[in-house]
């Protein structure tokens, strides 16, 4: 946990519930609130519905019921909230996802100049000073072929940061990097929750959750198990199955 | 090294001296196929000169160049064969531009979420694919021609755009599902909506992997062409036809129209090459 100042609820998750069409319940009944420049980290076991959490909060995933309201915007089946939300959103994803075919600048270049409506010019001064943030302005030219897991991953992140999204979500950003690399991604992560970045953020290095997270909530079969301060979360879990699952991965 | 030259038995360093005197010119595998393939030739030919002779076949070669290019009074005009070849171009060029349309179209709808999209496009697929493309062009010139008012020279491009589109839409189909979900969710996180991703996101990355079948099936629309002229479209098999008609020189025609199709058709596929290794190098 970071000394800085929380702001007003951003994030407001109430009561939301899936079922995959296949009749996999994917999540529960979860409702959790984010504050302004607040960190909250979401672990558990994997299939527990973390990442189909997060995935539902900038509407990559459709809950079946329940309300999300990310600035005060909620996200319905109105088209023009659901691109809003993106908008203010940046998501990381765990297989980075940078779009093959275009350098490094043009990835961080399009959704300011298509979205934003800005200049290529004024993309690119942003876009510069993010790589410089990322420490890998030599590489604007690049492909992301070119680059090792941990570079493509840093671009993915200055890519959201891009859009100025005024809450940032982690899906396992690390999950998918050789062990030399995590630490490189986890600088950037860490770097930015000081700055007082929102930031949900979904994963297993636990050390980086004690470090940065401000909130935690623990899930299994897609509901939350415990939640709580991250720091009060580790040292003293309430429950049972938490206690378990800690003593397991640390 | 040593497994370099295994069909003389030579040695490493022998075999690297052969090759380096080889090598300002070909190496010795490219000779052996360029022997075997004169070869076939040869016995091809001399199998056809031979069942010719047969039949008592009288090689007129020397009538053919009149069709191709004509020479009066000193001036050079393009022959039959040529305006033929012109048309076919024609026919074939807009019949592609009419196949792209469709295909991407067809495509798209199936991929909607519209439920009379995909019911529309199920339904033109079925019925052009299991259909033969001569009875779709009699029935387009015969059926739908007068009551449309449309020429014969529109009703062969639209049933030819029609039926290669079909199979079109598949290639494009394929090659937009053959892209990762990821790209998708990334630039939908970026706030990008379903237009802007497709046209910068899916398919810049898309018609990469869609250009080598999208060329056998542009190569598939020109030899399809030839089926025009059966509603009297005077295309390159029709001009054919009615030299052959009138002169009676059979082998020599059609021989010269196949060569012409196979000059097109090479032709596409090269320049397609092309353009593939200039994407590829871009990437």
């Amino acid at each position: 946990m970071l000394d800085k100042a929380l702001g007003d609820y951003i994030v407001e998750v109430e009561g939301i519930s899936k079922t995959y069409p296949n009749g996999v319940v994917a999540l529960t009944d979860i409702s959790v609130k984010v504050r302004q420049r607040e960190v909250l980290v979401v672990i558990g076991p994997s299939g527990a519905g973390k990442s189909t959490f997060l995935r539902c909060l900038n509407g990559l995933e459709e809950v079946d019921s329940g309300s999300i309201v990310v600035d005060g915007i909620p996200l319905d089946d109105s088209k023009d909230h659901r691109l809003q939300i993106r908008t203010e959103v940046g998501m990381v994803f765990q297989s980075f996802n940078l779009f093959p075919h275009m350098t490094v600048l043009e990835n961080i270049n399009l959704a300011q100049t298509l979205v934003r409506k800005k200049s290529v010019k004024e993309a690119t001064e942003m876009s510069m000073a993010l790589l410089e943030k990322v420490g890998m302005p030599e590489k604007a030219g690049s492909y992301p072929s070119q680059l090792s897991g941990g570079q493509q991953q840093r671009v993915a992140i200055a890519r959201a940061l891009a859009m100025m999204p005024k809450v940032m979500l982690f899906d396992e950003a690390t999950s998918a990097l050789d062990p030399e690399m995590i630490g490189e991604v986890l600088e950037v992560m860490r770097r930015l929750a000081r700055e007082g970045m929102t930031m949900v953020v979904v994963t297993h290095e636990m050390g980086f959750a004690r470090e940065v997270g401000d909130q935690m909530i623990f899930m299994e079969n897609g509901s939350v198990v415990e939640e709580g301060p991250a720091r009060l979360l580790f040292s003293s879990p309430q429950k049972e199955r938490t206690r378990l699952f800690l003593s397991q991965i640390l | 090294m040593a497994g370099d030259f295994p069909w003389c038995g030579m040695t490493a360093q022998a075999g690297l001296l052969v090759q380096k005197r080889l090598s300002p010119f070909l190496s010795r595998s490219v000779w052996i196929d360029i022997v075997k393939f004169l070869a076939l030739v040869a016995v091809l030919t001399w199998v056809m000169y031979r069942g010719t002779g047969r039949l008592g076949y009288h090689w007129q070669w020397y009538r053919v160049p009149q069709y191709i290019v004509e020479v009066s009074d000193g001036t050079i005009r393009p022959g039959p064969l040529i305006d033929g070849l012109m048309v076919t171009f024609q026919v074939s060029a807009l019949g592609l531009i009419l196949t792209f349309l469709f295909g991407l179209v067809t495509a798209l709808l199936r991929m909607s979420n519209s439920l009379v999209g995909t019911t529309v496009a199920r339904l033109y697929l079925e019925i052009v694919r299991s259909t033969p493309l001569l009875v779709q062009l009699f029935f387009l010139y015969f059926v739908i021609a007068p009551v449309l008012g449309i020429g014969r020279f529109t009703s062969a491009v639209l049933a030819l755009g029609l039926f290669e589109g079909s199979y079109a839409s598949e290639i494009f189909r394929s090659g937009i599902v053959s892209i990762h979900r990821g790209q998708w969710e990334a630039a939908y996180s970026l706030g990008l909506g379903t237009y802007h991703t497709y046209r910068y996101i899916i398919l810049p990355q898309a018609v990469r992997r869609m250009l080598p079948p999208l060329t056998s099936q542009a190569v598939s629309l020109i030899k399809d062409s030839a089926l025009v002229s059966t509603i009297a479209v005077y295309d390159l098999t029709m001009r054919a036809q009615v030299i052959i008609s009138e002169t009676f020189l059979t082998f020599e025609i059609w021989f010269t129209v196949a060569a012409m199709y196979l000059v097109i058709t090479v032709l596409l596929s090269s320049v397609v090459n092309v353009l593939e290794n200039r994407l590829r190098t871009a990437e």
